[in-house]
């Protein structure tokens, strides 16, 4: 028995590639769902998409659904039971029956006021009323004029999850129109500004020469231009509203795209493949969008990508500026705007989109880090 | 190198006068008049008015007027406010933006630069993760959330710090944070992975293998040209701080050329805006080049060709 035996090897076996033949699409899908924080942004991003375009149709209100007898009312709530029923007290001091789960039943009709004892009387059936005292924080029932003992109890807003605004609007509702009209503006403004970079760009990158020079110092005049300033202006111009705010973001965001692509085709275009295509009688326009976009198309997305979060940003920034999106509708920015007044009051108001604008900009900016490395290895530190 | 500034300057005055036509026209394609009210002016009142603001001439004397104006700096009334100039404005509003935006740039640079290095010489240990954590959240956070979670966290929860006050220096504190937030994380993310590519060169090895100490090194070689791409995005920073943030103005009810801008669009004070955007444009323009200019002298591998 020999120890070293000769291997035979077949000369199809050496020609054989063991390892899996990945298409390119399929390494970048490999490369993407490597990392964590970008898939956890993909599903972020699913997750914020489901909430704002099918959350609307299970809600049981409309944006525009008032109930000011149940204006700004907390996510939480503290029970007080008196009369055989639980009552909540809110921060303007109404009275509210509520169900010890947490659904608002009514607000009670005021009787009476006593200034000097500083005691308010309510009506909860034609015989009983219910007197509070505000006095002393927090405000409570007297019962033959001594503070009624009992315990209170803590439950969640089952009418309004998260709560209702100022004018009694169902605060989730909203935010899911708000979230709804926040994407839909980021989405169709980078669209916008995709097409108008592409064209421009490819066609400043594809031309060359003296045009290119022309086109590209327009752009760096444009970029020395500050943005968010002229963003204001067009709106100031245009009656504000869900087409102005298109508008306003396509108008100047398209530059950032148009130089990328500039650079992506400039650099492609002196390839042997588009000499190829030239030989063969390819007309520019095939060479330019069949054989060169396509293969600057990582970049393009990327940037893309990254240009939903500032759109989204700008926009809840010009929301909040008084600019965003016409009442009743609601914006991230709008909300966050109507907020603001009464921060010390009810600050849940506030948070919920402010929440969301965040979790929109952390799922974006996760995802665009994770497509540049998936689509572009070389960028990685 | 002259040629080099003279074509700056050139493109420079030229985005200047895009900008100044952009904002005439905008403000001039804007529907109604100025004095276009509820009440109908009588036919007499308003031509005189529009003969007191020039607006009778045609437009493009208008426009001529008003660069004659711009470089002369007088931007002319205010069309709200009777009697204020737009120079009114930016002479009461720049100095309170200026000065809130000084202490935010050397809040920003006492902070961001230590966190950077600190983050790149810890590379891939736990502070590394924690800078980077905090410098990611301070950069998809908008600056009015973080304004207004820290103003309702400390002024209104705690109560340790004044919400409206520039008396005291504590009422400086909220403000500068939440304008700096952005730009720190910005500024703390650039100098970590700078150092980091820089650490890796050659020139490092060579300094390390003739026996300077880890300091030096790091101080000497390091840090001095990890600090060009901070140094290049200081000059927007800087012009875009300065001239105030108008969310964060606007929050903090600081009376800077912000809350001047901001007030101008909410009263349709054409004038007001046009100067305004004029004046926040030429200064981020002048800045950008004058750090353009210190960038190319400090770092001799930049050609001036351009």
């Amino acid at each position: 028995m020999a120890t070293w035996d000769k291997v035979t090897v077949q000369a199809a076996d050496r020609e054989r590639i063991y390892a899996k033949n990945r298409t390119f699409f399929g390494d970048v899908v490999f490369r993407f769902t490597r990392k964590f924080t970008a898939v956890f942004g993909l599903v972020l991003i699913v997750l914020l998409l489901l909430f704002a375009f099918v959350g609307p149709f299970i809600s049981p209100y409309s944006y525009t659904t008032q109930s000011l007898e149940f204006a700004n009312i907390p996510p939480r709530l503290e029970l007080i039971p008196a009369e055989g029923s639980y009552f909540y007290i809110t921060t303007s001091l109404k009275v509210i029956e509520v169900t010890p789960e947490g659904t608002l039943l009514r607000s009670l009709q005021k009787t009476g006021e006593d200034g000097i004892n500083r005691t308010m009387s309510f009506a909860v059936d034609d015989e009983t009323d219910l007197v509070l005292a505000y006095r002393e924080k927090p405000p409570a029932f007297l019962v033959d004029g001594k503070p009624l003992e009992a315990e209170r109890r803590t439950v969640w807003n089952q009418s309004f999850r998260l709560g209702s605004d100022a004018l009694g609007r169902d605060l989730l509702t909203r935010l899911m129109y708000g979230s709804r009209i926040s994407l839909i503006v980021a989405f169709v403004a980078t669209l916008v500004n995709m097409t108008i970079g592409i064209l421009y760009g490819g066609i400043s990158g594809y031309i060359g020469g003296t045009a290119d020079q022309v086109m590209m110092r327009i752009v760096d005049i444009i970029s020395t231009i500050p943005l968010t300033l002229y963003v204001i202006l067009i709106m100031v111009v245009l009656k504000s509203g869900f087409l102005s705010i298109i508008i306003a973001l396509s108008s100047v965001y398209w530059v950032n795209m148009a130089r990328v692509v500039r650079g992506q085709i400039y650099t492609l275009k002196h390839n042997e493949f588009v000499l190829a295509a030239r030989t063969i009688g390819s007309s520019n326009g095939t060479i330019l969008f069949r054989h060169l976009l396509p293969n600057a198309m990582g970049p393009i997305l990327v940037t893309a990508t990254m240009m939903i979060p500032s759109a989204i940003f700008l926009e809840a920034f010009l929301g909040y500026i008084g600019l965003g999106v016409a009442p009743p509708m609601s914006s991230l920015g709008t909300m966050s705007n109507d907020a603001i007044g009464a921060l010390r009051m009810t600050p849940y108001q506030l948070f919920a989109p402010s929440l969301v604008i965040c979790l929109i900009m952390f799922a974006f900016n996760f995802v665009g880090d994770g497509l540049r490395d998936a689509l572009d290895p070389k960028l990685k530190k | 190198m002259a040629r080099f500034l003279i074509k700056r300057i050139l493109l420079m005055i030229l985005s200047l006068f895009v900008i100044a036509f952009l904002t005439f026209s905008l403000m001039h394609a804007v529907p109604g008049g100025p004095f276009t009210a509820e009440r109908q002016l009588p036919a007499r009142v308003e031509a005189e008015m529009r003969a007191r603001y020039n607006l009778d001439a045609p437009l493009y004397v208008q426009f001529f007027d008003y660069i004659k104006g711009f470089l002369t700096f007088d931007l002319g009334p205010s069309f709200k406010y009777p009697g204020k100039t737009v120079n009114d404005f930016i002479e009461n509003g720049f100095p309170v933006s200026a000065k809130l935006g000084g202490i935010t740039i050397l809040f920003i640079l006492a902070v961001s630069i230590p966190l950077g290095i600190w983050a790149a010489l810890k590379n891939g240990k736990w502070q590394d993760g924690f800078v980077m954590t905090i410098a990611t959240l301070g950069v998809t956070i908008p600056s009015f959330v973080i304004a207004t979670l820290l103003m309702y966290l400390f002024s209104h929860k705690l109560g340790w710090l004044p919400v409206f006050s520039l008396d005291k220096w504590q009422g400086y504190i909220l403000p500068v944070v939440s304008l700096g937030g952005y730009s720190l994380a910005f500024i703390a993310r650039l100098m970590r992975s700078s150092l980091l590519e820089v650490m890796g060169q050659d020139y490092i090895r060579t300094a390390r293998s003739k026996g300077l100490s880890e300091v030096k090194v790091i101080v000497r070689h390091g840090l001095r040209n990890a600090l060009i791409p901070v140094i290049t995005i200081l000059g927007p920073t800087i012009a875009a701080l300065l001239t105030g943030s108008f969310v964060i103005e606007k929050i903090f009810a600081i009376p800077g050329m912000g809350v001047y801008f901001v007030d101008s669009v909410g009263q349709r004070d054409y004038t007001a805006i046009m100067g305004i955007t004029v004046f926040y444009a030429t200064f981020l323009i002048v800045m950008t080049f004058i750090v353009d200019i210190f960038y190319t002298i400090i770092d001799p591998r930049i050609r001036m060709e351009a």
